[in-house]
Order: structure tokens, then C-alpha cells, then sequence
């Protein structure tokens, strides 16, 4: 059909509001601002720690992290948030190191999967029932590490030969930990699709305005189900990553994750509000996260104040962040 | 009366006869007095949560401030780390600290905008290593007679951490039903902008009422540390989930308005007497906290069923 | 009757200072003129009307009585005092209260509690409740408006009415502020409400004017000649006249709310006459839902119907269950003869049907997507090559939508929130139409909020895309918009079509036979 419309212009203004004023734009630099500041500070407080062998550990430190915060990033950015990625990455690193003798090189993609299934079926259950997301994966948590806990018998479960996942143990081009390297493919991967499918317009419009995405005919709830799904894989491929480095699984490996991965996804400057963010910035947040923790002893703080810049992090980076035009009434 | 409220009351008279029907170990004199005294602490760190549900707010950070509180109560009576013996002051400084953490939570929301769950997350994440601070690799065993005898001793054939949590949870309804604070949580969850256009300034009641369910976790803090006989950073470890699981089958809907201090110890009953039933007819005692995953999934929809509308937006 | 337009007081008899008085107040949105320079005078013991069409300003000057909006010039006196009033409490303060339309009363508190709410006097000392104290001040409140409402009662087992008796309640507790008597502002009020319920709240009106001012304000004209001492009408943000309601006429009082003038430019007519094919392109039949029963339409390709009706007849939701995103309980739509299923949003869009919402902002558009992605956020395979999106297949269509609809923006790549509301709006519509497979569009009051320039802009757009064959479903921002745009009228009346008005060039109906229908 062609429409034949020809409508002359009319003597609206064109613009009514100017751009981004500077908070906005200092809040859109801030993980890159905090990265560098961070290991300008370290490397004053320990010279030592831009060498290669520090960097390398806090790198293989880090991959983890990025990981579970790239693929609930998906999630945040929808709008919702998952607080299952811990304790599902958990369950996972007990499903590898039960299934690994038995399937072999077959056991890393069946655990993959079956995360991302699980993470699925939290999505479905947020969309369908629609019920919070924050207490659909808030009971994942606790029914992930009670399945953890019944297989594993509540006990570590070690990896005799680890033959089929030593390769994230690896190093390309003898420096970078291969497990890094996978987590920038997985980085790179989640933001070149967004990128040049309609998924960004789809999960950006669901986030920002819900309602508006579902009246221009936007696949909503689909979208929501896959953020969730591959926020599951994630932390399964988190899993794989832990298993290699520890050699065992335990229903509580990944327990500790929680906290940095939201720290890194809100640090970055993706909105708890939704819309406004993406992978990168919780690529840099977790980074900025690894830092923090490894730098807390070098600079002579006691590690137990990690948890309390956890804590402070969340709270200031929310409030920054925020998108407050959209909410009114905030519960 | 509708069955929102009848419902909670019958599903915990059916689970108990079930079980008492199954299980000869569960109809015991013996068991009944376990459940009440594991329902104790349960009921107190419910009692606290209950306001903030009913302001449609949410509250995850009593792990952390019961560990907060576990810890400085057992630093302050008679212990084994240093020479203080502050008896039933400790207590009080204990629920202090608790209100004081709450009161973060209950700012950081009102002056920073941040979401409850957010800023509750965060405060839980301090309290725990604040907790971790005090602990300081050493656990201090309590050697306080007043606060051990709390779990040990029985009046009535209860323990006195049972009466503490029944003398809290007719504190709290009595709140609940005459008090402006009461009160306005209450109506906050079913309208906070009338509120605000009939001229009430809704946020000191807010910070106040985060401060209050902190005093509760505190409360609850010192009663673990009474059980466990030490202080422990994870004395917390769970209650928040558990204690969000028995005031939503209780009753209490997480979008505010309904439900009360009443509803939620059935809850709490109800997820106590469940989680031992099971137990008692042989289930893993590892999946106590699957199982409260189902019931709170299960019941948030349950509730939600009846108001559901197309084109809803649910985050 | 005696109509005074504009006229200055000629009286040398000293008139009792008003109760209220508005002079020139100004409020400006966005790219509209919500108040320009609106007089108001309110007299002491008397009840009066303020009628208008929608968008005329009626709840700004309202909201701006009572606090909740600041003007930005004007003056607002109280008993001959010149005030500022910057919150409801103020307003309370200075002996203003207001009913509001959607009801503002806590629906899980006691009827006593909602009445006292926010001045609890001795009902709560010390932050204790004592609710004997607070039963009795609430009864006496009820007491006074002779209502016999339980003051204990949860609000929310309440009937409609028996809420409305509470507000009205809870909104002389005022008395308790200030010394003089009140101005009670009582907005939409009737809506609602059966007949019977609302000839209780007329006696209840008449006897608050035993020692207070009444502001009234109803769709319903006819209510507003019975219960009112005198009318003010308001039109395009100013009072245009003032009615004395004695012996008065709804016909009158609605062509002043009308005007004269204005609306010629909705009168050109559409381009082409509409193709009536022996099939309709939508046809609907015996759909029900929630708020609606038994509803028939048909449109026709190329044909503009316009659905009218008072708030609450339910025709946003006949709108909106036919893009999929209301459920129905009842009947069948068809397209070009086919049965639709249209369990979501999705389908409908694929079954080319497009909606462009009623609030722009939180639902029409997603303020901080670029124009390109707001334009292309539903047809994604006009963007698209395979999979895939393709920048330079985007670009040129965006492009050539923003020459072609005249989108005024700095470029594709802008936030649509920074745009102006009629340029917004062109951006929504244009999404339907990039697809090039629109067959029928659901325009929900389309050119609320924009000024005249983009309204007719909007009407120009429209009129195009019904000479192109696409039907429309028209739910006006006001009576002359459905007249002068639509080729026919569906009048729906409380849930239901209670009339059908052909509505063709050179034979267009008057408001007022519209009007008839509606209530």
C-alpha cells in the first residue's frame, strides 16, 4: 500500500528539552571513571600490582563475575531482577561435578542448558503468574540451594579428572586467562546480537515503558522469558568457570556471587528502573567490583569490609542511576 | 470474613491434623513444644517484616541486621572475648543497633529513592559485615545465666524465647491497631497518595516503620545468640527469606494494604509446622527452604489470581 | 433566562465579598495553554456550576484551587485576600476542599479514619489512636450531611454512594481549619452514581449551601441547571460566559461551551467519499467485556467512525479490546470477513490493526528511544533485512516518513521525548504506518494535549490515510472533532451503542443531538 500523505509543516517548535545535563553524563562515565581511579590508587598503594601475575588472578577472578552479571543484566534491563543467578550457579557446579565422570565433554553443555532452562522457567512463571520478579527468583534461590544441598548431600563434591573442562584454565597467548576470554566472548556475543537484531528495541522499550512496548505489539513476555533464560545459561557457564578453578562443586560456591554481580550490574550504570544500560557497563562494574576486592588487603583493609562496600556501592549506585521521572511512588 | 483470611487458619488446621495422622513422633507433647519454640524466633522477625510488607515496601535485610545484633549482644553480656557484663542492657543496645540498621534502610529509601529491595540488600550486606567486623575470627561464646536461660528454661511447658515472641507479636498487634504508625503502614500500602493529598507527610512514618521491623530483627538477633549460646555472623542466615514465606501465606499481600500482625504468626505456624511435618515423616531436612520457595511462589500467585488484568505491568 | 457575557457590574448595592475569586489565571503545559487567564467568582452560600468541554481547563483550575498545580500568573483570593495556595493543606487551610473525581479515600481504612485523616485532633494523642474519640468525631461529620454511614465500616465495603458521603464528610472537616465557611469544590461527582444516589447528593448539595460555597462541576449539563445557582462556562483555558440557571436551557449553556468559532477547520470533509464495499472492513458483533455489552460496529474501508460517549461509557474499552488489550467475554470481531482472534496485542498488529493510546507519554511512546526506534518498534521487518537489522534500509524509511509526515527533529537519532507532543504524536502514528500493511486504525482521543497547529496537522494525517483506504475508529478529544471528522457517529451510553448518527458532508449533526444521546 502506498499512502499518499503529504502533510505541510506547521509552525511547531521542534525541540522542547535540552540534552543530558552533566550528572547524567558523569554517571554514563562512572565505571570507566571508577576503573581507572581504582588501579591508578592500587598500583600507588602497591607497585607491585600492575605486574602480570597479579593482574592474571584478578582476571581469572573476575570472569566468573562478569559472566553472572552479563546475563542478569539482560534481566535488569527488562525491568525485573533475578536473584536466583547465585544459587542456580551453585546447583549448577554440583550438577558438573556429578555429571562429569558419566558425560564427559558432554557434561559443560548439558549444565548450560539446563540453567538456562531453569532460568526459563522462572521467567515463565514471573510472566504467566505474574508475580514480582524479584520474589519468583527469590524462591529459586532457596529451592536451587535446597535441590543443591539434597543432591550434593550437603557436602563438596570433588572432580577426580577434570580433563574435559581444564581448558578454561588455560591461558591465551600465555597471559589471559582463558576464562576471561570467555567471558568477553560472552560479553561480545549478548551485545553484537542485541545490537543488530530488534532484541535491543524489544528489551530497551519493555524496560523503559512496559506498557507502551506491549501497545506498539513488542513480544513482551517472550522477551522477559528469554532475558531470564539466558541470565540461567550464564550462570551455568559461571559454574563451568568456578568447577575449573576449584575442582570441585559445592552447594554454596557461588552463594558469595550475589552480591558483586548486582553491585557490578548497578556500579556499571544500568537502572534498576530498567531500559537504560547494557552489558558493557556491567563488564566494567564487575571489574570495577574485582578491584575492589582484591585491592581491600593491598591497601590494608580488613576483608570484612568488603560486604559493607557491597552494601554502600548498591545503595549509592541505585540512587544514582535511578530513573526517577518513571516512578512516583517508590515502595 | 473473606477466605484470605479464613484460608490461612484451615490450610494449618488440615496440615497439622494430616500430619498428626501420619506421624506418631509429630503428635507428641515433645514436638509440639519443638515447633513452638522454633516458631519463636520466626515469629518475632515476622512480626517486624509485617509492617513493611503492609506498606507494599519489602524487607531483605533481616539476616543481616540479626547478625549485627547476634554479635554485639554477645560482645556486651558476660562472654569470652572480653569483660563486659552489661546483662539485660546488652539486650537493649542489641535491638538498638537493629533499629538503627532499619532506619538506614527506611532513609535510604525516603531521602535516596532507593527501591526497599535494593536498599535492603545493601543494609543486609553491611549488617553482615559489620557482623564479620565484631567477629573478628574469634566466635564469643556467652556465658550471660539470664540470656542462656531464655532457650533452656520453660514456663508453662514453653520456653521463655516462646513467651518473648508472644509478648511481641501482641506488641505488635497492638501497634497495628492503635497506633498512628500502625496505622498509617496500613493505609500507605492501600494508598499512599491519598495519604499524601489528605496533607499526612508519608515519610517519617516510613524511615519509622523500616526502624521498627529493625528492632524486631534485632530482637531476633539476641534470641538466636540466646539458642545458639554464641554469636554468630549467619545467626540470621535464612530467617529473611522464611520470615517474607510466612507472612505472605499468612495472608499479607506484598502489594500492601492487608493482611497484619495476626495473619502472620498463622504464617509462621503454618511454615513451622510444615517445615517439621515433613521432616518427622522422613523428608530431607535439606529441602526446608525448597519447600518455602514453593509456598511463596505458590501463594504471591494465589493472591495475585483474583486482581489479575491484561496489559498489567509487573516488574 | 439571562445570559451576561463578559459584563461589567453596573450594581451600586455593595455585594458581599466573594467566598473565592479567580482573576487571569495562566498555566502553561508543554506546547499547550492549559489556563489563559481564567476569572472565577464563587459567592458565599451559593452553589456554582463550571461547565466546559473536555480540555476547556476545567481540572486545572481546579487542581490550582486546591494546590496540587501552581499557576504560573493570576491571583487567587480568599474572602478578599489575595493567597497562594502550594498544597492541599494550605488550601484546607484557607477553607478550600475538594471531592475529587477518582475517589481519594484510603479503601482498607475505617470510614472514620478516612474522614479525619490528616486532622485527627483529639482522635490521636501522642501518636495512640482513641477510637471512641475518632468514632465520634467522624459521626458527627456524618451527622451533618444526615448520612447514617456505620463510622467504623472498612471504606472498602462501602457502596459508591455511601464513599461519596465519606468525601464529602472527610472534606467539611475543614470547618476545623478555618473560621469561615468553606468552599466545597465537588468534581465530576455524578459520574458514577445511579439516579436515585444522585438525587440523595443533590439534597446533601443543597443543604451544604446552608453554610458553605459549592463549586460543581458534571459532564451532565441538565444536573448542573438543577442543582446550581449559576454557571460559568470555560473554553480554551478562559471563562467565556456566565449563566443564571434559572428558567435556563442545556442548549444554551452548550453552545457557549462550544463557541461559535473554531471549528470550520474540522468541516473541510473528508477527501474522497468512503468505499463502501457490500463487505465492511471491521465488523464487530455482540462484543462484551468488562465495562461494555452487545456492541455492534462497522467500519468501512476509508471511513472514519467516531465512537462519543460521557466518562465511564465505556467506549476506551471498546477501543482497546479491539487491538487486543482488553479481554472480552463475548461476541466476534471480523476482518474483511475473516474472524480475528485477538488473544494479545500481537496478533492484532499483525492482523494490521494499529492503536494509538490515549496517554501519549507512558503508553504511546518510550521517551527515551530514538525517533528511528519509536517509528519502527512494531513493523521491525520494514528495518530489517532476513534476522537482522539493516541501518541504511532504517534510515531511509525513517527518513522518509519524518519528510513525508513532517516530523519536525533534529534527526532520526533523537530521544522522541525531546520532540514536541504534535511531532510525537506523528512519530506514533507513522509506526503504523511504515509496515505499508495498515488496514485499520484505533485513534484513542488522538490530538489531547497538542495545540492547534498539530491537531490540525493530525486531522490533515488522518483525512490522508482514509482516502488511502484505511478505516478508522475515532474516539474525539471532543464533540465538533467527532463531527468534523468522522463520516459517522456511534453514541454509546453506559456500556452500550445507544445510537448510530450518520454523520456526512454538508448533512453533519449539532452537538446537541449528540448530546441527547449520551445521557
Amino acid at each position: 500500500m502506498s499512502t499518499p500523505v503529504t502533510t505541510k509543516p506547521a509552525a511547531a517548535p521542534a525541540t522542547v528539552k535540552g540534552g543530558p545535563g552533566p550528572a547524567q553524563r558523569l554517571t554514563s562515565y562512572m565505571p570507566l571513571i571508577a576503573l581507572a581511579v581504582l588501579l591508578a590508587a592500587l598500583t600507588i598503594a602497591d607497585p607491585e600490582f600492575l605486574t602480570q601475575r597479579s593482574l592474571t588472578a584478578a582476571s581469572r577472578t573476575a570472569a566468573p563475575l562478569i559472566v553472572l552479571a552479563a546475563g542478569a543484566t539482560l534481566v535488569v534491563l527488562c525491568g525485573g531482577i533475578d536473584l536466583s543467578i547465585a544459587a542456580l550457579a551453585s546447583v549448577s557446579t554440583v550438577f558438573l561435578a556429578l555429571w562429569l565422570p558419566e558425560l564427559g565433554a558432554l557434561a559443560t553443555p548439558a549444565v548450560i542448558l539446563v540453567a538456562a532452562a531453569i532460568g526459563a522457567l522462572q521467567g515463565v512463571a514471573h510472566v504467566l503468574l505474574r508475580i514480582p520478579s524479584f520474589i519468583v527468583t527469590l524462591g529459586g534461590m532457596s529451592i536451587f540451594s535446597a535441590v543443591a544441598l539434597v543432591v550434593s548431600d550437603a557436602g563438596t563434591v570433588r572432580v577426580v579428572d577434570d580433563s574435559t573442562i581444564a581448558w578454561l584454565d588455560l591461558y591465551v597467548g600465555g597471559y589471559v586467562p582463558m576464562s576471561l576470554t570467555v567471558a568477553v566472548i560472552v560479553v561480545v556475543l549478548i551485545s553484537v546480537v542485541l545490537k543488530v537484531t530488534p532484541l535491543h528495541s524489544w528489551i530497551s522499550a519493555t524496560g523503559y515503558s512496559e506498557s507502551a512496548a506491549r501497545l506498539a505489539g513488542t513480544p513482551v513476555d517472550l522477551v522477559k522469558i528469554g532475558a531470564f533464560c539466558v541470565s540461567g545459561a550464564c550462570a551455568g557457564l559461571a559454574a563451568v568457570m568456578l568447577v575449573s578453578r576449584q575442582f570441585s562443586g559445592s552447594p554454596t560456591m557461588a552463594d558469595n556471587l550475589l552480591l558483586p554481580a548486582v553491585a557490578a550490574i548497578v556500579v556499571g550504570g544500568t537502572a534498576i528502573t530498567g531500559g537504560h544500560g547494557s552489558v558493557w557497563r556491567s563488564l566494567a562494574g564487575a571489574l570495577v567490583v574485582t578491584l575492589l576486592r582484591v585491592g581491600l588487603p593491598i591497601v590494608g583493609v580488613p576483608s570484612a569490609y568488603e560486604q559493607i562496600l557491597y552494601g554502600a556501592i548498591i545503595v549509592a549506585a541505585v540512587a544514582l542511576t535511578l530513573d526517577r521521572s518513571k516512578v512516583l511512588i517508590i515502595k | 470474613m473473606s477466605w484470605r483470611d479464613a484460608g490461612p487458619p484451615a490450610a494449618l488446621v488440615v496440615i497439622f491434623v494430616v500430619f498428626a495422622a501420619l506421624s506418631s513422633q509429630f503428635r507428641s507433647i515433645d514436638n509440639v513444644q519443638n515447633i513452638m519454640d522454633a516458631a519463636a524466633v520466626l515469629a518475632v522477625v515476622t512480626c517486624g517484616i509485617t509492617f513493611v510488607l503492609m506498606m507494599g515496601s519489602i524487607d531483605l535485610s533481616a539476616a543481616g541486621v540479626m547478625g549485627a545484633s547476634a554479635l554485639t549482644v554477645s560482645l556486651l553480656v558476660a562472654n569470652n572475648r572480653n569483660d563486659n557484663d552489661l546483662g539485660i542492657l546488652a539486650i537493649g543496645v542489641a535491638v538498638l543497633v537493629g533499629a538503627g540498621f532499619g532506619c538506614v534502610s527506611g532513609l535510604a529509601l525516603v531521602f535516596l529513592k532507593v527501591p526497599s529491595f535494593m536498599a535492603t540488600l545493601g543494609v543486609s550486606a553491611v549488617g553482615l559485615g559489620v557482623a564479620t567486623l565484631m567477629f573478628a575470627g574469634v566466635q564469643p561464646n556467652i556465658s550471660d545465666a539470664m540470656l542462656k536461660s531464655w532457650a533452656i528454661e520453660r514456663f508453662l511447658g514453653f520456653s521463655h524465647l516462646t513467651w518473648i515472641a508472644a509478648a511481641c507479636l501482641v506488641v505488635g498487634w497492638l501497634i497495628q491497631r492503635y497506633t498512628r504508625l500502625g496505622r498509617y503502614a496500613f493505609a500507605i500500602g492501600g494508598a499512599e497518595e491519598v495519604l499524601t493529598l489528605s496533607g499526612v507527610r508519608v515519610q517519617p512514618y516510613k524511615i519509622a516503620v523500616f526502624t521498627l521491623a529493625g528492632a524486631f530483627y534485632g530482637l531476633g538477633g539476641v534470641m538466636v545468640t540466646s539458642q545458639l549460646g554464641a554469636g554468630l555472623v549467619q545467626a540470621g542466615d535464612g530467617y529473611d527469606f522464611s520470615a517474607i514465606t510466612a507472612a505472605v501465606v499468612g495472608g499479607t499481600l506484598l502489594t500492601g494494604g492487608r493482611g497484619g500482625v495476626l495473619h502472620s504468626a498463622v504464617g509462621v505456624l503454618l511454615v513451622v509446622v510444615l517445615t517439621n511435618g515433613l521432616v518427622q515423616v522422613g523428608v530431607s531436612p535439606y529441602w526446608q527452604g525448597g519447600v518455602q520457595g514453593l509456598i511463596v511462589v505458590a501463594a504471591v500467585a494465589a493472591a495475585v489470581i483474583p486482581q489479575r488484568r491484561r496489559n498489567q505491568v509487573v516488574k | 433566562m439571562s445570559v451576561h457575557v463578559d459584563q461589567e457590574p453596573t450594581t451600586s448595592v455593595p455585594v458581599p465579598v466573594p467566598a473565592l475569586e479567580v482573576r487571569g489565571l495562566v498555566k502553561h503545559y508543554p506546547g499547550v495553554k492549559a489556563l489563559d487567564g481564567v476569572d472565577l467568582v464563587v459567592r458565599q452560600h451559593e452553589v456554582l456550576g463550571l461547565a466546559g468541554e473536555n480540555g476547556a481547563g476545567k481540572s486545572t483550575l481546579l487542581k490550582a484551587l486546591v494546590g496540587l498545580v501552581r499557576p504560573d500568573a493570576g491571583e487567587i483570593y480568599v474572602r478578599g485576600e489575595p493567597v497562594k495556595l502550594r498544597s492541599v493543606v494550605e488550601a484546607a487551610n484557607h477553607g478550600i476542599g475538594m471531592v475529587f473525581q477518582e475517589q481519594s479515600l484510603v479503601p482498607n481504612l475505617t470510614a472514620a479514619e478516612n474522614i479525619v485523616l490528616g486532622s485527627e485532633g483529639i482522635a490521636v494523642r501522642r501518636g495512640l489512636y482513641r477510637w471512641n474519640a475518632m468514632r465520634r468525631l467522624a459521626q458527627e461529620q456524618l451527622d451533618k450531611i444526615g448520612s447514617s454511614i456505620d463510622p467504623l465500616a472498612r471504606t472498602d465495603t462501602l457502596s459508591f454512594a455511601d464513599r461519596q458521603m465519606v468525601e464529602i464528610a472527610k472534606v467539611l472537616r475543614i470547618e476545623e481549619r478555618s473560621q469561615h465557611p468553606p468552599v466545597i469544590i465537588l468534581d465530576e461527582p455524578t459520574s458514577v452514581l445511579e439516579s436515585k444516589e444522585i438525587e440523595t447528593l443533590f439534597e446533601q448539595i443543597r443543604r451544604l449551601r446552608e453554610f458553605a460555597s459549592v463549586v460543581f462541576v458534571s459532564h451532565r449539563l441538565d444536573e448542573v441547571l438543577d442543582v446550581c445557582d449559576r454557571v460559568t462556562v470555560l473554553r480554551g483555558g478562559q471563562s467565556v460566559g456566565e449563566v443564571a440557571t434559572a428558567g435556563a436551557v442545556p442548549g444554551e449553556l452548550h453552545r457557549m461551551m462550544i463557541g461559535s468559532s473554531g471549528s470550520d477547520d474540522h468541516y473541510h470533509g473528508n477527501a474522497a467519499a468512503p468505499v463502501l464495499a457490500e463487505q465492511p472492513r471491521l465488523s464487530v458483533r455482540g462484543l462484551s467485556g468488562k465495562s461494555f455489552r452487545d456492541v455492534d460496529l462497522d467500519v468501512a474501508a476509508g471511513e472514519i467512525v467516531a465512537i462519543v460517549g460521557v466518562h465511564g461509557s465505556g467506549r476506551e474499552d471498546v477501543c482497546r479490546a479491539l487491538f487486543g488489550a482488553e479481554p472480552t467475554t463475548a461476541g466476534e470481531i471480523l476482518m474483511d470477513g475473516k474472524k480475528l482472534e485477538l488473544p494479545g496485542t500481537r496478533a492484532a498488529c499483525a492482523a494490521g490493526i494499529g492503536y494509538v493510546p490515549a496517554e501519549r507519554k507512558t503508553e504511546g511512546m518510550v521517551g527515551p528511544m530514538s525517533v528511528a526506534e519509536n517509528m519502527t518498534l512494531t513493523k521491525q521487518k520494514a528495518r530489517c533485512s532476513g534476522p537482522l537489522v539493516a541501518p541504511k534500509k532504517q534510515a531511509t524509511l525513517v527518513d522518509s516518513w519524518i519528510s513525508r509526515l513532517s516530523i519536525r527533529t533534529p534527526g532520526r537519532d533523537t530521544a522522541i521525548q525531546r520532540l514536541s507532543g504534535g511531532n510525537q504524536q506523528k512519530v506514533v502514528l507513522a509506526r503504523w504506518l511504515v509496515g505499508g500493511d495498515i488496514k485499520l486504525l484505533l485513534l484513542d482521543h488522538p490530538t489531547r494535549g497538542l495545540d492547534i497547529g498539530a491537531r490540525s496537522e493530525v486531522y490533515r494525517l488522518m483525512r490522508e490515510l482514509a482516502g488511502s483506504g484505511v478505516a478508522t475508529v475515532l474516539l474525539a478529544d471532543s464533540l465538533e472533532e467527532a463531527i468534523g471528522m468522522a463520516d459517522r457517529i456511534l453514541v454509546m451510553n453506559d456500556g452500550r451503542v445507544a445510537a448510530e448518527v450518520a454523520c456526512p458532508n454538508g448533512g453533519k449533526p449539532s452537538p446537541l443531538d449528540l448530546v441527547k444521546e449520551m445521557v
